[in-house]
């Protein structure tokens, strides 16, 4: 695109965020994101890589045209309504749930990763400018002006899809489906749709409204949403196969993974999706006007360093307590994203390397009162996901906790796996072809559930993939039965 | 979308009877499951069993103990014609069904009414089943239900005292509860026992079934949140491995089960069960 290039402006344009001592008191959101003109200024930024070379395009997993975005704000600067309708509309060719992702993609391993902003100076910050765009159109509807401008009316096919799931997998195939023409019902087992996004990341990460706002966007779309429904319980995949033309499983890795550890449940002692559900899903933060309770310690330990982890650990200071994380590995294997790293720290969340539990000792009324851990030691040689492997070196510490938060990770959901005639591999993860379809024909899935845990990007360009998939063999349907 | 309640009565002193509008339950439900609901907007979400259903007409009753702040306030605040905001199930196995012979099944206090779909399908299997309620209060529960549908209903109740705690009152419970086991099991041959009731109370008697080395299975309570299998909340030490209730039981093998860390795990909230149950009594007196 023809402009003329500003000079390189090598710092990137910061964020607004509520300093560390404030925040921790509440469940607030922490980084207020970018206005309009902060947008424009880091838009700026960007060298515009011509879209064949982009390297920031090859390092996303839907492959969203970010120079093609961050141009609408700088070439429409003098109407930001405008920019920004522009902008959300390219976005929206690729990804569906812009104002999650721009808050909880791990920007820095895809998109900023191979920016050539890096080589000189700071990398643009693609996921602010995301996030911007997502939140700029929802406050103003744009984001449902665009909805409507571009399924001006959908045409019916006739044909019906269920989806198992309301996470980012579920709801994104939901919304393709709808925008073909289909009758889509979601069947979700809990109260709320969204998965993780709902009962995981903590509002102070991502604020429930904005899960709420999509959800809405899909009721527009004329999705129906059968909460309370527990698919392999409340009716199975044979069942919704006589009823739908085809079915999407999105019920992604929901089942927590224990340490195998003596006094394992002794009470204080939580699993991660436990410990975040009442917090986040049922508002225990909020306990006594909202009836769940969660106990919180005043040495709390987290175990495991994802995403999970630092959204436990992060929670729990929120409850003013003191918040140790250890790991079985070193700082340079934690996995979760970097700015939640950097936010727990500046939370005064504390960390302790290379110690593997051993052991949960408890008091006299089974509670916990502190973990005891071996101590690891580095090994030169690394795994196949490029970490250090580790040994035990047979000597202990031992941390005193009278709260202890599992985050070691999940399986896929049980009650799904179950189901006769659907392949799974060992662990648990449903077998898909290239065509995300799963070993019973007409059964398609994505998401946590194919790949164990990954990321809401990947969840959600499954739901896209999925779809266009979903799209062709029901389109083969009908044209089967017109010729018949 | 909620779900409507059809009726509600008051079976007993603090037992509630609720007939909620719940197809999707109903159509599929079989004895020994449950529902997970949640009643109000700020509400937790609490298991509870479907005594009765009607797969047609797609009702299911549920009955509640009235017990803490969500029970109390179903109890005060709901009407036929209200909804229940969330009914999800389904969940959890269904009892085993087979010939086992003769069944002793106990229910201690409000846990009987989720004995009946159990006994019922029992003796309708061709089972022999002996029902035995333990219970404060001579309670009227289902007593004709009982009556009507397994070879034998006893009821061990026993007057609450002035003055009574909590404590007191489930001392007594077990008291009752080991006496009469005893005295049926020493006089009688059985083939299984079957019990639902406080945790305390389930292990009490399990003790004495030990004894006579009677096979017994237990529908266990702790503590859940989702009901799916997500969250662990519900988990269990059974034969030396984590269970989860919700989705591996809720029926179990007694012998298997550590009754004590599942007697810690259920009293875990209990001072903030408590400190709810005294706002929410507060808020009531607030507001006449
Ligand atoms: C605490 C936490 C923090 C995370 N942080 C990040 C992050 O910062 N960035 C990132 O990219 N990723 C993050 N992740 C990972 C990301 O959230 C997941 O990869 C993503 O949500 C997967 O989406 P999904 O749609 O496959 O499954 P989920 O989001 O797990 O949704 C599955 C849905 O299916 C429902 N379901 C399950 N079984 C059934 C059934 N039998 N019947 C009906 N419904 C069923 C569940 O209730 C749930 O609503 C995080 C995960 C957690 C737990
Ligand atoms: C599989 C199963 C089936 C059940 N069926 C019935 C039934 O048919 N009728 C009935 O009256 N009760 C049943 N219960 C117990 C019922 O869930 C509790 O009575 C209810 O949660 C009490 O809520 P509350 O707010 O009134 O009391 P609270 O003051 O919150 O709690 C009182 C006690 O109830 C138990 N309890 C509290 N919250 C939960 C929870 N989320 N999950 C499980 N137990 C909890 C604990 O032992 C607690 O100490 C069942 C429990 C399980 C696990
Ligand atoms: S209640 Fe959550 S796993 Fe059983």
């Amino acid at each position: 695109m023809a402009r003329k290039k500003p000079k390189l402006i090598k710092e990137r344009v910061p964020t607004i965020e509520r300093p560390a001592e404030e925040r921790v008191h509440d469940f607030k959101e922490v980084n207020l994101g970018y206005t309009f003109e902060l947008a424009v200024k880091e838009a700026e930024r960007c060298l515009q890589c011509p879209a064949e070379y982009a390297p920031c395009i090859k390092g996303c997993p839907v492959h969203i045209d970010i120079p093609g975005f961050i141009s609408k704000l700088v070439e429409y600067r003098d109407n930001p309504d405008k920019a920004v309708k522009e902008a959300l509309n390219v976005i929206w060719a690729c990804n569906s749930l812009p104002a999650t992702t721009g808050r909880v993609c791990p920007q820095e391993d895809q998109c900023e990763k191979n920016c050539v902003m890096g080589k000189v100076g700071d990398k643009v910050n693609i996921g602010k400018l995301e996030r911007f765009v997502a939140d700029y159109a929802r406050e103003k509807g744009i984001d449902d002006e665009l909805l409507f401008e571009i399924v001006p009316s959908i045409e019916k096919k006739g044909q019906s899809v269920a989806i198992i799931g309301a996470g980012p997998a579920g709801l994104t195939a939901a919304g393709e489906l709808a925008k073909d023409g289909y009758d889509v019902t979601i069947y979700e087992a809990l109260h709320e749709p969204g998965g993780v996004l709902m009962y995981g990341i903590p509002e102070f990460r991502l604020p429930k409204d904005i899960v709420e706002k999509e959800i809405d966007k899909l009721r527009k779309l004329g999705v129906k949403i059968l909460t309370d429904h527990i698919v392999g319980k409340t009716v199975t995949i044979e069942e919704l196969l006589q009823e739908y033309d085809a079915v999407f499983i999105g019920s992604g890795a929901g089942t927590p993974r224990l340490v195998r550890a003596p006094g394992v449940n002794l009470n204080g002692i939580y699993t991660a999706n436990e410990f975040l559900t009442r917090v986040n899903l049922m508002k225990a933060y909020l306990f006594p006007q909202y009836d769940t309770p969660v106990k919180v310690g005043k040495k709390v330990v987290v175990i495991g360093a994802g995403n999970t982890a630092m959204d436990a650990a992060r929670s729990a200071r929120r409850f003013g307590a003191e918040v140790t994380i250890a790991y079985r590995r070193g700082e340079e294997d934690v996995s979760a994203r970097v700015e939640e790293v950097a936010h727990a720290k500046e939370e005064g969340v504390k960390f302790v390397y290379f110690v593997n539990p051993a052991e949960f000792i408890g008091d006299e009324n089974g509670n916990v009162k502190a973990v005891k851990f071996e101590k690891m030691r580095p090994l030169e040689e690394r795994d196949a996901r490029g970490k250090r492997k580790i040994e035990g070196t047979g000597e202990y510490v031992t941390l005193e906790a009278d709260t202890v938060i599992i985050a070691i990770g999940k399986h896929p959901n049980r009650l799904i796996i179950n189901t006769p005639g659907l392949e799974v591999d060992r662990r648990g993860k449903i077998v898909v072809d290239e065509n995300l379809m799963t070993s019973i024909p007409g059964v398609f899935a994505g998401g946590d559930a194919i790949r164990g845990e990954a990321t809401v990007i990947l969840a959600m360009g499954d739901g896209r993939r999925a779809a266009k998939a979903i799209h062709e063999y029901l389109t083969k349907k009908r044209e089967e039965k017109a010729n018949a | 979308m909620g779900y409507e309640i059809l009726d509600k009565k008051e079976l007993a002193m603090n037992e509630v009877l609720y007939k909620v509008h719940a197809p999707h339950v109903a159509r599929k439900v079989r004895p020994g499951q449950f529902v997970i609901i949640r009643a109000f907007p700020t509400g937790e979400r609490i298991p509870l069993t479907p005594i009765k259903w009607d797969r047609e007409e797609g009702w299911i009753e549920l009955v509640t103990f009235v017990r803490g702040k969500t029970t109390m306030r179903m109890a005060n605040e709901l009407r036929p014609g209200d909804e229940l905001l969330n009914v999800a199930g389904p969940l959890g196995n269904p009892a085993p069904m087979k010939k086992f012979g003769r069944i002793l099944a106990i229910g201690l206090i409000t846990g009987m009414v989720e004995v009946f779909p159990i006994a019922k399908a029992w003796q309708e299997f061709g089972n022999d089943v002996t029902t035995l309620h333990v219970t404060p209060e001579p309670m009227t529960i289902l007593k004709e239900d009982f009556e009507r549908s397994v070879s034998r209903h006893i009821v061990e109740s026993y007057q609450l005292q002035p003055g009574w705690g909590m404590n007191e009152i489930a001392q007594e419970l077990v008291r009752r509860a080991v006496a009469k086991v005893r005295e049926l099991l020493e006089g009688e041959h059985w083939d299984l026992v079957f019990i639902v009731g406080p945790a305390g109370g389930e292990k009490a008697v399990f003790e004495v079934v030990k004894e006579y080395g009677i096979p017994m299975e237990a529908d266990l309570h702790p503590i859940m949140v989702d009901g799916t299998g997500m969250c662990g909340s519900c988990r269990i030490l059974y034969d030396g491995e984590v269970k989860f209730a919700c989705i591996d039981g809720p029926g179990f093998d007694a012998y298997k089960v550590d009754w004590d860390q599942l007697i810690h795990r259920v009293g875990f909230y209990a001072d903030m069960e408590r400190r709810a149950l005294e706002e929410y009594l507060k808020s009531l007196r607030g507001s006449e």
